[in-house]
């Protein structure tokens, strides 16, 4: 059984009339990707900080490392052992990417070799850019960079790809993969799927400061993901009239493509043997459930680009 | 100590490689001062123009008339040029003629017959001093005379009273034009007055009773722009703290950079600290400029020694610390800048910096006593030019204290952790 790195027990955070967190409770075990989905307002970001220790707690308790986070003296150990990078990550525009690592690196007792971190994230061409001119990717990665400055056992990622476009979220993807292969613990916070299913080792899903369900992606969308869907591109009226008829859960959509629910692997060759006997020419595709169709399933909404629940 | 001087160098270098930053914290003051020292302090001597019409002429101006625009001249206050003695309506031709040149209109007109009134009013005046000393002498001495003494004094002093009530009672008259929105009017009257005054005097033959003698306060020479070298210097550390501060750290909150450094186990004090030597070494280098910049411009006199470098480490935590109480008072980095610039502005203006507070009305006076920056650069001043040390220690205290209630209030307010 791996380390606990990280225990969460009935955590609540209020302000005013607004629980922003709920009651929650979870733990991080030591190498593992966790990750925390959930739409703006979620109370990701909250949580993560009370762990950092930039932000009290009302009620229930937090342990990073076995140090509690309400405490003065315990909070300066968990500040020498974690690394973050925050949401919106930003740093002294006129400095280089180096004085800036360094900076953050200065502020700790033990640190590793800046250009050593600065090679691990590939940006040592970078190294004496400053900050001011760098795209949002390359800055997310200084972010990083920093991050890992002063060899960090756990690793608090804040909604690292936020605001990036495709190729640079990819490149900040590449760059949590290293983490994890240097065997960092990684407690990660997204609104992107996607994001969270390919990196996260365990998801917990959370909306309105409570978490829905937490687990591995492949048990939550075992769990809540639904039916495996066999899609017969331009299948025609007729097609699906003659599966619904046989298997039911048969749908068409505008442009003649039927989507056919299979229960499992049996039911799935059955309909396969049908469409054989039906001497099908068409183009089929097995769509397997994801970690959106289990967040519709226990949210009952999806995200969208930019976090908002819908 | 060890992040301190870490956060210390790179905010420093963060500011040093910001243009903006440097051109409000180093340029512009220079610019200021060289302003300043060209209009009030350059050493040169202020003329101004006078337009004169001398009346008194008698196929040449005559000897009086033409020696009092001498002695106007001799001042080397004025740049004097004629105004035709056919002009009879000057006030037109005033707005009418010399309007149109452009610069303040002052015209003085020496009337017809100045000479002679000049001389007559002489003598009237010197015969009335030698009647009435003559009747003071005989009122003295009357007791001690015999009859015919009496009367031969009597009948010489009514002589001279008759001859003097013969005279005619003309005073020599000289007219001054003035246009009252020129604000130097008031030096141009002086020193014509005074010229008149020296006529009055040597025509009658005074002598000076009452010596005058002028002695400088320092050894040194000092001049005007000695006063404002100090005063500059005193007011652009104040902005640097109150706006250069606000904004900045206003600045690095919005974006994030001071929760990122809250994460790491830097203190709050270290913080401040590290910015407050930031500021302390900034102004350093501010008044090393303006030093030398008044020294080559200038021929400036400032002479900065330990208490002033002392002075500008208190002066640079206590603006810094009013610069961290607005910062961790606002959210917003241009409702900080624009508060910070609402309170430096006026504080720069009404505080003496510029200008000695004597000069203002008694109600921005009270209002001066309750700036810091007054008592700050009235102590740099003391420590800088006059070398007065009563001045040192009083502002030196007073700019200690409140130092020590900002930088207290400041770190109370800065925000280290999230609500």
């Amino acid at each position: 059984m791996a380390k606990k790195v990280v225990e969460v027990s009935s955590l609540v955070k209020q302000y005013g009339d607004l629980r922003a967190v709920d009651g929650i409770s979870f733990e991080l075990y030591e190498g593992e990707v966790f990750a925390f989905l959930g739409p703006n307002g979620a109370g990701k970001t909250t949580t993560v900080e009370i762990l950092e220790c930039i932000r009290p707690l009302t009620s229930g308790s937090a342990k990073v490392f076995g140090y509690d986070v309400t405490k003065r003296e315990d909070a300066k150990e968990i500040k020498k052992r974690i690394g973050v990078l925050p949401q919106d990550f930003s740093a002294l525009d006129k400095l280089s990417v180096k004085e800036n690592i360094d900076l953050i690196g200065g502020m700790y007792e033990k640190k590793l070799d800046t250009m050593e971190v600065i090679k691990l994230l590939d940006v040592e061409d970078k190294a004496n850019e400053r900050f001011e001119n760098l795209s949002g990717g390359l800055k997310q990665r200084v972010g990083v960079a920093a991050a890992l400055v002063n060899d960090p056992q756990l690793v608090f990622l804040d909604e690292p790809t936020t605001g990036l476009d495709p190729k640079a979220r990819r490149e900040v993807w590449s760059v949590m993969e290293n983490l994890k292969k240097l065997g960092k613990t990684v407690f990660l916070t997204s609104h992107y799927m996607e994001e969270a299913q390919v990196l996260a080792d365990r998801i917990a899903i959370i909306n309105k400061g409570k978490i829905a369900v937490i687990g591995s992606s492949q048990d939550l969308i075992s769990e809540y993901g639904g039916l495996k869907v066999l899609v017969v591109r331009k299948g025609g009226k007729e097609m699906a009239k003659t599966l619904q008829d046989r298997f039911g859960g048969t749908t068409l959509n505008h442009n003649g493509d039927v989507f056919v629910k299979a229960d499992d692997v049996n039911e799935m060759w059955r309909v396969l043997s049908t469409l054989t006997e039906m001497n099908l020419t068409k183009e089929i595709e097995i769509q397997t459930p994801t970690i959106e169709d289990v967040f519709l399933k226990v949210v009952g909404g999806r995200i969208t680009e930019e976090g908002e629940l819908t | 100590m060890r992040r301190t001087l870490i956060i210390f160098k790179a905010v420093t270098k963060n500011w040093l490689r910001s243009r903006s930053g440097l051109f409000f914290s180093i340029m512009f003051p220079v610019l200021l001062l060289l302003v300043f020292g060209a209009v009030f302090g350059g050493g040169g001597t202020s003329t101004y123009s006078l337009f004169i019409q001398n009346l008194d002429v008698d196929g040449t101006p005559t000897p009086l008339s033409e020696g009092f625009i001498e002695a106007l001249n001799s001042t080397e206050t004025f740049a004097i040029r004629t105004i035709p003695g056919d002009v009879t309506d000057l006030r037109s031709y005033a707005r009418d003629v010399l309007g149109p040149l452009g610069g303040n209109i002052r015209v003085l007109a020496i009337s017809e017959g100045f000479q002679n009134d000049m001389l007559n009013g002489t003598l009237k005046v010197r015969v009335g001093i030698s009647y009435s000393t003559l009747q003071t002498v005989y009122e003295y001495f009357e007791p001690f005379l015999n009859e015919t003494e009496r009367m031969a004094m009597q009948q010489g002093i009514d002589q001279m009273g008759q001859y003097n009530a013969s005279l005619p009672d003309r005073k020599a008259s000289l007219t001054l034009i003035l246009d009252a929105s020129d604000q130097s009017s008031g030096i141009v009257r002086s020193i014509v007055m005074s010229v008149a005054n020296a006529f009055n005097y040597e025509l009658m033959g005074a002598r000076n009773i009452v010596n005058f003698e002028e002695e400088p306060f320092t050894e040194r020479q000092l001049r005007t722009i000695d006063f404002y070298l100090p005063g500059v210097i005193s007011a652009f550390i104040m902005t640097n703290g109150i706006i250069g501060v606000t904004t900045n750290t206003t600045e690095f909150k919005r974006r994030g950079i001071i929760k990122r450094l809250s994460i790491t186990p830097l203190g709050k004090l270290e913080w401040i600290l590290g910015n407050v030597l930031s500021q302390t070494l900034l102004n350093l280098m501010l008044t090393a400029i303006i030093i030398v910049v008044g020294w080559l411009a200038f021929n400036a006199q400032a002479i900065p020694d330990i208490f002033s470098i002392v002075f500008i480490f208190i002066g640079s935590v206590l603006f810094s610390g009013i610069g961290m109480v607005l910062s961790g008072l606002i959210k917003d980095v241009e409702a900080a800048s624009a508060i910070g610039n609402a309170i430096a502005f006026p504080m720069m203006f009404l505080s003496g910096a510029y200008w000695p507070v004597e000069f203002m009305p008694d109600y921005m006076q009270t209002i001066a006593k309750a700036l810091p920056l007054t008592y700050f650069s009235e102590g740099l001043r003391s420590a800088m030019i006059y070398k007065y040390t009563e001045g040192i220690i009083i502002n030196m205290a007073i700019v200690s204290v409140l130092a020590a209630v900002f930088i207290i209030i400041g770190s109370l307010v800065t925000r280290w952790k999230e609500k």
